[in-house]
């Protein structure tokens, strides 16, 4: 028996970038994970359209017949960075983007790996606004939302944070798999000792 | 899927689960995705119009309902991804919550969908909605000048709904 089912993550538009089973019967091939995944960012939208009151942020929990579906999204509109840019380094920046070619969101991000300060990890964040983290869980099963926000920090610490990793494409980190799988771990350790 | 017993009104209905009227609306759709009745108490904000806005209520049921009924970790035969099914078939919804709102629904053997939106603080309104199922058998099925498949146009079930969703959310 497993309290989760299963672990996505998707990117801002849709495309599914991580997918974990941890023993759902018959596992879903990987056609099936996107197209479930494109879907439900597309139901998430409409739910916001819907919404009878102004900033609906889309759903947040799904309660089906034998499962429970709890979905976490990450900052919508990069709010923090403009009030933690560094103004001494703008030059140091436009460098940065003259020679690489790259955005100055990439060099946030290095930043955030070279120096691991505080502000470099804000703008990680911000990098990765419009990611939806969902999980599969039986029916009733606590303490999900903070499960997400873990996953989320690992997301952040061992994902964005990663050098090779690029924006939006699948996640490929091995110290995030298998910080991943403790953290599933010990969470399914905390549910049987109740 | 659970059949609804007793087509009779219960004498008392279920308890409310929160004090205070905190209904937004509520969907009444057939299992062609007609919209037989639209009601609404509470809606400050409205990004389309009437019609749209039923077409894409309708859609999102049933979207999600493929979804769950593929996703449902449960069983391992779970047929393809948007191919219909009917009522009662895989696995189904009663609720989702964003935090703005909740939508909880409901399905009867017959695919008559019914769908209320309430406050996203509201409890498990189950039992509520099989009520209200209970209300459009009496009042609207029994009518004898109701044509099946057409917009519900009856006071008596107007205004006991009404009266109803005043008392529960």
């Amino acid at each position: 028996m497993a309290a989760i089912y299963s672990l996505y993550i998707i990117n801002k538009s849709g495309g599914l970038i991580f997918y974990k089973d941890y023993g759902s019967a018959g596992r879903m091939d990987t056609n099936d994970s996107l197209r479930v995944a494109s879907l439900w960012h597309s139901m998430h939208a409409i739910s916001q359209q819907l919404s009878p009151t102004t900033g609906c942020s889309g759903i947040e929990l799904l309660e089906a017949d034998t499962f429970d579906l709890h979905c976490f999204q990450s900052l919508t509109a990069p709010r923090t960075p403009s009030v933690l840019i560094d103004f001494s380094k703008l030059n140091e920046m436009a460098h940065y983007e003259a020679y690489t070619g790259c955005t100055v969101y990439s060099w946030f991000r290095r930043c955030g790996v070279l120096s691991g300060s505080l502000w470099g990890c804000d703008l990680a964040y911000a990098g990765a606004a419009g990611t939806k983290f969902f999980v599969v869980c039986e029916p009733g099963t606590p303490h999900m939302e903070s499960l997400l926000k873990v996953i989320y920090e690992l997301y952040t610490d061992y994902v964005l944070k990663n050098p090779f990793y690029e924006m939006e494409m699948p996640i490929r980190c091995e110290l995030f798999d298998i910080n991943l799988s403790q953290a599933i771990q010990k969470d399914r350790v905390a549910l049987l000792g109740r | 899927m659970q059949f609804f017993g007793s087509a009779e009104i219960s004498p008392s209905p279920p308890v409310p689960t929160t004090s205070g009227n905190n209904a937004h609306m509520m969907y009444v759709f057939n299992r062609n995705g007609v919209c037989l009745l639209y009601r609404e108490w509470n809606r400050p904000l409205r990004t389309l119009n009437a019609q749209q806005d039923h077409k894409l209520m309708f859609g999102l049921l049933f979207s999600l309902k493929s979804l769950t009924a593929k996703m449902d970790p449960t069983s391992a035969e779970r047929g393809n991804l948007g191919v219909p099914q009917l009522p009662g078939q895989g696995c189904s919804f009663h609720s989702f919550r964003t935090n703005t709102y909740k939508l909880s629904f409901m399905e009867s053997p017959s695919g008559l969908k019914l769908i209320l939106i309430t406050h996203p603080r509201t409890g498990d309104l189950r039992q509520s909605l099989k009520y209200i199922y209970n209300l459009y058998v009496e009042y609207v099925v029994k009518n004898p000048l109701y044509t099946p498949g057409a917009p519900i146009r009856c006071e008596l079930f107007n205004t006991s709904l009404d009266q109803y969703v005043r008392s529960i959310a």
